[in-house]
């Protein structure tokens, strides 16, 4: 190494290599030169630390420590309302109701495709749970048959009414107190008492299930 | 480390960085505020927490350009302070003043290399310019400084 590549290196600012060092200890101008770069790298720190806000590392650190707290609470926050609001969403969906919606989902097809019962069988199945001639009264039904459900015999009836179609299963050894609802998957299904049974409405509007759920009621 | 030891053992020279990114205290506070708000979101994703100051460093420079509208500082030439040797009264000054007067695409490289302690090659990463690049940068920075802080009766002896 020779002066210049020592005093070029030395003006990087990157420290001194062994090779450096041994140029330096060998010969005196840049002995003197290293002296005066090390004072004047000490001045050049000296000015570029300028002076910081008072208590500033500790206050962006204690700024990290509040945000992580905020985030915690407003997580928690979420969570609870997410858990309340899942809560109250399974509060809504009644299981029999559910299993109303599973059944017209899954067995629909099949049992319209097995056919109707005679007018007079239909009437005599219904007759101490949900009387033919009040569902007549409603609109037209298209279609009446047994089908099991539940362990027991439930009877699918397809309701016509001037909304449109809607489902109903007639479950004559299901009792059950008030009205309850579910839906899943655009389907709603309201089933309430009926006779010495219960009765479910399910349709995919709303609207009309709540009607026709409203008028089996009355 | 966690993050708030992370940002308790480099804020000061995170600000200091800032500081002489934007030359402006306030405003230095702000980039480095925002900046470790970034930090602290991504954080959990920082793979080697050893190259957390590194990484800390790098968002204060994209923070400030963030703010500064994406501009980085351009690599201008000392011209204007080798012109300086017509302009005695920029001689003689105390070596804040000097770092002052030097263009920021000169004091960042130094900054970076004493206070954040890092080499060449990393410094070259961070301001997106080749090593030997950044080594030229370091060296007439510093060549610029001395004559700068030199005393004006060695400056009136040179002219």
């Amino acid at each position: 190494m020779n002066c210049l590549d020592y005093r070029r290196q030395l003006l990087c600012g990157t420290g001194e290599t062994d090779g450096m060092r041994v140029h330096r200890l060998q010969c005196a101008g840049c002995a003197s030169e290293w002296q005066e770069q090390a004072a004047f790298e000490g001045a050049l720190r000296a000015g570029l630390e300028v002076p910081v806000p008072a208590g500033f590392g500790e206050r962006m650190a204690n700024a990290q420590v509040a945000r992580r707290r905020r985030f915690l609470a407003v997580a928690a926050t979420a969570l609870v309302a997410a858990g309340a609001g899942g809560y109250a969403w399974l509060a809504r969906q009644d299981p029999l109701a559910l299993a109303n919606i599973d059944f017209v989902m899954k067995e629909e097809a099949n049992s319209i495709m097995m056919g109707a019962i005679p007018h007079a069988e239909a009437q005599a199945a219904l007759a101490a749970t949900l009387p033919l001639d009040r569902l007549e009264g409603l609109g037209q039904v298209k279609h009446v048959r047994p089908c099991p459900f539940n362990g027991a015999t439930a009877y699918h009836v397809v309701l016509m009414v001037p909304q449109g179609k809607v489902s109903l299963l007639v479950m004559p050894s299901t009792r059950i107190r008030g009205r309850h609802h579910a839906e899943k998957e655009g389907m709603h299904a309201e089933v309430m008492p009926a006779g010495n049974g219960s009765v479910g409405v399910i349709g995919i509007d709303a609207a009309v299930v709540d009607s026709v759920a409203g008028a089996l009621k009355a | 480390m966690s993050f708030e030891e992370t940002v308790r053992t480099h804020a000061a020279d995170l600000y200091r960085y800032a500081y002489w990114l934007a030359r402006d205290h306030a405003q230095a506070e702000d980039v480095v505020q925002e900046a470790l708000l970034r930090g602290w979101r991504a954080f959990p994703r920082l793979r080697e927490r050893a190259a957390a100051k590194a990484w800390l460093f790098s968002i204060v420079r994209n923070e400030y350009l963030r703010a500064a509208g994406n501009r980085a500082p351009d690599a201008e030439t000392l011209d204007g302070l080798e012109i300086a040797d017509e302009r005695p009264e920029l001689f003689g000054l105390e070596m804040r003043d000097a770092l002052a007067a030097l263009p920021a695409s000169y004091a960042e490289p130094l900054a970076l290399q004493v206070l954040g302690g890092f080499s060449c090659a990393e410094i070259a990463d961070m301001i997106g310019a080749t090593e030997g690049a950044t080594m030229t940068r370091l060296t007439r920075a510093r060549q610029a400084l001395k004559r700068l802080v030199a005393p004006r009766e060695h400056k009136a002896g040179r002219t």
